[in-house]
């Protein structure tokens, strides 16, 4: 094979490597380079590397035979640590056999048990909903683990073998531990590489990926083998989380956190080739193990160790190879699309002010009754910041719902919004500063998405994934950036039309309404714009870049031009953010917080603009169920699970709650005739596609025909049926005519 | 001078050579048909047309221009316009969504005055679907939605136009009036290449015909010509099928 590299790859490698050469040279620790420093560095980065390589060998395992990538793989290795915590070291299990049930056991159950309720379901879905869901999934298993073993309790497992002496080695010692992880990850990555391309299983596993259907007709079986699959993942997922919670301790987000190394050397092997994925946690395990060793980072950049993974994602990510353009696979899912009329989008808009308005005031006189009334100042402050969230959301619409582009950035862009208007009119109190910010913003938006933009879009989910790691652990704790000890206020209150917009009690009811403004604007230039030519180029775009391409299409600028938008949306959400805090902290915008915001408009369906006010509401009605219940405890574990959960139900119903309101309650409305038509449309469908069902059961035919290829032949047979009993003139043609009333050559 | 040629276009995939050397022309005003058995290389042969694949030798030749190093949108703004064997239409919009953002498109580079919407209408009903304008076409049956990917490609107002199998999914009356159109279309003074499967729609549409064999073009010519070439049915037919339809 000829190895091509470009002049552009080698000019980046460059700037790469100079990168790195002067982050060591200006962050040396005191450590020396002599042998047993640098002994004690190869056996923690190797038993290090051994688990990253362990968990990306699983991940890519997984995607390279069912074409889904688990974002849930590292939850799920931390829900199992925590199993098997509970065997060895509450239930007082011997270690075998506490190994034994939750790696072949437990393990393989949840894999087979997830495969057969959600994953098949995904195989064909849109990249969003597959990435909604897994992420969703992620959030279901933090939120099981953090229900079943509440934080408060301090637990730690102890390492295997721990108390023996271990093998000398250089200078220091290798502990049994590491020994047997480091043998372990070599002894999984040649099995697995095995199994792919010398078992039966492992060539079915691949061909399946493939065409599922051809496969199947070859006799593989599907479901076994994607079973089978899923339940390699999991149990690799167990054994990287049992192996690294020693040395992470047991803390949920830590251990789940893992993952996005495990992301980093997938990414190096492409999700696809088993020992790059290996030697890519090798080597992920071995700079961070440097990095423990010899690196001595200044209190301004003291979290940067935390974002290394994050930065060899980005990395891996600017020098893989030019995707070639992918077909869509969204499927419609109602005859006809029918677009917000802009009288209707005005209206919305009208409603959305005057219900908080009138909320606000105290007007709706349920909501002043006696859990409400007595906090209003607090609940003020909540609904301006569930606006603002809900900002956010709106900016992922272009973004994610039209343009097909999913960024987990935004949240952190929006932090950087917030930390910018610190220093550009916030502390004046200056409106002129919120456009300021959003200006800037659009080009931050497309600096996040540019390595990613030539790739296909699960690598642009990672690369977003690793920028808002890389905010929260490196940017954010920087005083540049957020100065937490800084004297006086950050922000003065904002003085528009005579009245004052600040966090401040008394200034709350006026932020809450001009929140609202804000929000019904935003979601008024979103619907006008779906209405533009820019909305169905972005759609088209997402729909098939191939067939964008050849009509003329830049996809290069139709894509930056969503992302700057999304950015400049999310900006000014910041801005806002920031007032409605008064105040930034350092870790404001972690990873996780920035999550939950992007499930919930998922679940509310991420193509419409409507979705986000929803999602606005459903984030208020959680601290209302919470007064409304008297602080039922069994709502902290709704809390922690919910979302995800309502995440991973994409799975079943993937266009979101306001698009299924709009298609079953539209026809409610007087002038929604087309809506009534519609809705008969479907029902006769349903009735069309029922007939022949039972007979389907009769014949047996279940498997590999589809359901209308049933149908089909059942009407085929009758039409024999007819022709042996009656007169020998007739032919089939004659029958078929007869029957459908159409005319046959 | 062909409007467009391909010379000695070489593409490998790995150890495979999906195309090698090979010559095309195609001329204005009339229908170019392309033939050969599955995975002959037509639809790679589009791709290098239309920049989707570059070639790893050989140049494309576009009236007397060498495209081969430019972009798909390049082309496309050329007047080069293709549909798809396997389905590429915008599946989350509607018909005429589908057509309207070409018709956008051009507004970027035709000078000439046109209103895009006016001209989506006229040609989903040209191609005989305005019945199903607002229709998503994810939900339409295989062979509309390729004539809304037609309706598409012709809103560009192309100089040449690329059909992948345009009749595979419309039955034998809708197969008439897309080789009416397409008579329609060339009388106009469009180019058209052509890769269909059905061969009696072929004979009756195309002026001359390439047959593609393993990436080869193996033979070139009138319908009639083709169709008593030997290489040809051997081709098809394999070696012995068409050594016993000869004797």
């Amino acid at each position: 094979m000829r190895l091509k590299v470009k002049p552009t790859t080698i000019a980046v490698a460059v700037v790469v490597l100079a990168g790195v050469l002067f982050v060591i040279n200006s962050n040396r620790g005191p450590a020396p380079f002599n042998g047993s420093n640098l002994a004690t560095w190869l056996v923690v980065g190797f038993s290090l590397g051994g688990i990253y390589a362990i968990s990306a060998c699983g991940l890519v395992v997984t995607y390279s035979t069912t074409g889904i990538f688990n974002f849930a793989h590292g939850a799920i290795g931390c829900f199992l640590a925590f199993l098997y915590w509970e065997l060895r070291v509450n239930r007082h299990w011997s270690a075998p056999l506490a190994l034994f049930a939750v790696i072949f056991v437990a393990a393989p159950i949840v894999g087979i048990v997830l495969d057969v309720v959600l994953m098949r379901r995904l195989r064909n879905a849109a990249l969003v909903v597959q990435l909604m869901v897994t992420v969703g999934l992620m959030l279901t298993f933090m939120g099981i683990t953090l229900t079943l073993w509440k934080p408060t309790t301090a637990r730690s497992l102890p390492h295997f073998y721990e108390g023996t002496a271990g093998v000398k080695f250089g200078g220091t010692t290798a502990t049994w531990h590491r020994i047997i992880t480091v043998g372990l990850a070599f002894a999984i990555a040649l099995l697995l590489r095995a199994l792919l391309y010398r078992t039966r299983l492992g060539i079915a596993m691949r061909a399946v990926v493939d065409n599922r259907n051809l496969a199947g007709l070859n006799g593989a079986r599907p479901g076994l083998i994607s079973g089978a699959s899923w339940a390699l993942g999991c149990m690799t997922a167990a054994i990287a989380g049992i192996l690294i919670a020693p040395e992470t301790g047991m803390v949920v987000e830590n251990l789940t956190l893992v993952i996005l190394t495990a992301f980093a050397a997938a990414a190096i092997a492409q999700l696809k080739s088993v020992p790059w994925a290996f030697a890519g946690g090798i080597f992920i395990g071995l700079v961070s193990a440097f990095s423990g060793q010899f690196m001595a980072y200044g209190k301004d950049w003291q979290y940067a160790a935390d974002a290394i993974p994050a930065l060899i994602l980005l990395v891996a990510v600017l020098f893989l190879p030019h995707a070639r353009l992918e077909t869509g696979t969204i499927r419609a899912t109602r005859r006809t699309e029918r677009l917000t009329k802009p009288w209707e989008a005005v209206a919305g808009a009208c409603a959305m002010v005057a219900l908080v308005v009138a909320w606000a005031n105290g007007w709706i006189p349920w909501f002043y009754g006696t859990h409400f009334g007595q906090r209003t100042a607090v609940w003020l402050g909540r609904g301006a910041g569930f606006l603002v969230v809900g900002m956010i959301m709106l900016s992922l619409i272009p973004l994610t719902g039209w343009a097909g582009q999913v960024s987990f950035a935004n949240f952190a862009i929006a932090g950087f919004g917030a930390a910018m208007y610190a220093h550009v009119g916030g502390q004046h109190g200056n409106p002129l500063g919120m456009v300021w910010v959003a200006l800037m913003c659009a080009p931050l938006g497309v600096v996040v998405a540019l390595p990613a933009l030539r790739l296909k879009g699960l690598y642009l989910a990672l690369a977003t994934m690793a920028f808002a790691q890389l905010a929260d652990k490196l940017l954010f704790r920087h005083p540049a950036i957020i100065n937490q000890v800084q004297n006086g206020a950050l922000y003065a209150p904002l003085k528009l039309f005579g009245f004052r917009i600040s966090s401040d009690a008394a200034d709350r009811k006026a932020f809450v309404i001009f929140a609202a403004i804000a929000f019904a604007a935003l979601f008024l230039l979103l619907e006008l714009l779906r209405r533009s030519r820019w909305a169905r180029r972005w759609i088209a775009v997402a729909d098939s870049p191939a067939a964008s391409a050849t009509i003329g299409v830049n996809l290069t600028v139709t894509k930056i031009a969503v992302f700057a938008l999304s950015g400049a949306i999310a900006g000014f959400a910041g801005t806002l953010l920031g007032l409605s805090t008064g105040a930034l902290r350092v870790d404001s915008f972690p990873l996780f917080a920035g999550l939950p915001l992007v499930l919930l408009l998922a679940v509310h369906g991420v193509r419409y603009p409507a979705a986000a006010f929803v999602g606005v509401i459903s984030l208020a009605a959680f601290p209302a169920l919470y007064e409304l219940l008297h602080q039922a405890t069994w709502l902290d574990e709704v809390a922690l699970i919910g979302p995800g959960l309502a995440a991973v139900g994409m799975a079943y119903r993937p266009a979101g709650t306001v698009f299924y309101a709009g298609r079953d309650l539209a026809g409610l409305l007087p002038w929604r005739r087309d809506a009534r038509r519609e809705k008969a449309l479907a029902v006769a469908q349903l009735r069309d596609q029922n007939i022949g069902r039972d007979e389907i059961g009769e014949l047996g035919l279940t498997r590999p025909f589809s359901l209308d290829k049933v149908v089909q032949l059942e009407r085929v047979l009758h039409v024999a049926d007819d022709l042996a009993q009656r007169p020998s003139e007739l032919t089939v043609t004659d029958l078929v005519e007869e029957r459908h009333g159409v005319a046959v050559d | 001078m062909a409007l467009l040629s391909t010379e000695d276009v070489v593409v490998r995939f790995g150890g495979l050579r999906a195309l090698s050397e090979t010559n095309l022309d195609v001329e204005a005003g009339l229908v170019t048909g392309l033939i050969g058995p599955n995975g002959a290389g037509k639809t790679t042969c589009f791709n290098v047309i239309t920049g989707l694949q570059t070639p790893d030798s050989g140049r494309v030749i576009f009236d007397g221009a060498d495209i081969t190093r430019r972009t798909p949108t390049r082309r496309a703004r050329l007047g080069i316009a293709r549909t798809f064997q396997k389905l590429e239409a915008f599946s989350s919009l509607s018909a005429r969504d589908n057509v309207l953002v070409a018709a956008e498109q051009r507004r970027a580079w035709d000078r000439s005055r046109f209103n895009p919407g006016q001209v989506a209408d006229e040609l989903l009903a040209r191609v005989g679907i305005a019945g199903v304008a607002d229709y998503m076409v994810g939900t339409l049956p295989t062979g509309t939605a390729r004539l809304v990917e037609l309706a598409r490609a012709l809103a560009l107002n192309p100089r040449i136009l690329l059909l992948d199998e345009p009749s595979s999914g419309l039955n034998e009356e809708e197969t008439d009036e897309m080789a009416a159109l397409l008579r329609g279309l060339v009388g106009d003074g469009l180019a058209v290449l052509l890769v269909e499967h059905d061969m009696s729609f072929v004979m009756g549409t195309c002026a001359t015909i390439y047959v593609l064999d393993f990436g080869e073009i193996i033979a070139h010519g009138a319908p009639g010509e083709i169709q008593s070439n030997q290489r040809v049915r051997t081709a098809y037919l394999g070696s012995a099928a068409a050594s016993g339809a000869a004797s």
